[in-house]
């Protein structure tokens, strides 16, 4: 068995993330001492490993409880699970156009000024965004 | 005039699949098969047309390529789409 800072050092987090993992229900102590200090196991460790790939696969907190449930779930399948990976690339295939709509508008921006010491007053850059501010305002 | 209907699917998804014969016939009996032009789209081979379409989840409809019912309808929300939009 492990205390809180162990197991966070074999797993790569903090106590904190710890706690805060506890709170939302994805992970819980194996036992705590009689003064009450959270006791962890090996299964624990692999469980916050596991949501840490999830997480560094897009996957927020609530997905990978989804996913946890799932891989207990005797009705669950692997199809199940595919689903979920899928809608998850699609969401970030939706972020990355809007991110790259937004480094478009930024070159637009960046290609309208020529930079230098000119007084901020004159910048085209803030000038197209204050502009731009007017004709969502009217 | 035909109307396109467009299911967005994993490949492999039984939910899916189980579905799609249902919808597809309401379509048929609501449009005839003369005016229904049904796909099936695999949202991996298509991710693309997919994502512009805005689609988040699946199985997802679209008709004559705009998103309508972004999860599984039930046969009556179906059903009410397509009699609205025959009528148009």
């Amino acid at each position: 068995m492990y205390t809180i800072g162990k197991v966070a050092t074999l797993a790569g987090v903090s106590p904190d993330t710890l706690r805060y993992y506890e709170k939302e229900r994805l992970i819980t102590p194996a036992s705590k001492t009689a003064a009450g200090y959270r006791l962890y196991n090996d299964e624990a460790v692999r469980r916050i490993r596991f949501i840490k790939t999830a997480q560094h696969c897009g996957f927020s907190l609530s997905d990978i409880q989804e996913l946890l449930t799932l891989k207990q779930a005797e009705s669950a399948c692997c199809e199940d699970v595919r689903s979920l990976a899928i809608e998850k690339k699609l969401h970030i295939e939706h972020k990355l156009r809007a991110l790259q709509a937004m480094s478009r508008a930024l070159d637009d921006l960046i290609q309208g000024c020529e930079g230098g010491e000119a007084a901020t007053d004159d910048c085209p850059i803030l000038a197209a965004l204050e502009n731009s501010l007017h004709e969502v305002s009217l | 005039m035909t109307i396109k209907i467009e299911v967005i699917a994993a490949p492999g998804c039984r939910k899916c699949a189980s579905a799609q014969g249902e919808l597809r016939a309401i379509a048929a009996s609501v449009l005839g098969e003369d005016r229904l032009v049904w796909r099936e789209v695999s949202v991996l081979e298509e991710l693309d047309y997919a994502v512009s379409l805005g689609v988040l989840s699946m199985p997802a409809i679209a008709v004559n390529g705009e998103l309508r019912f972004s999860s599984l309808p039930t046969p009556e929300q179906f059903r009410t789409m397509l009699t609205t939009l025959a009528s148009c």
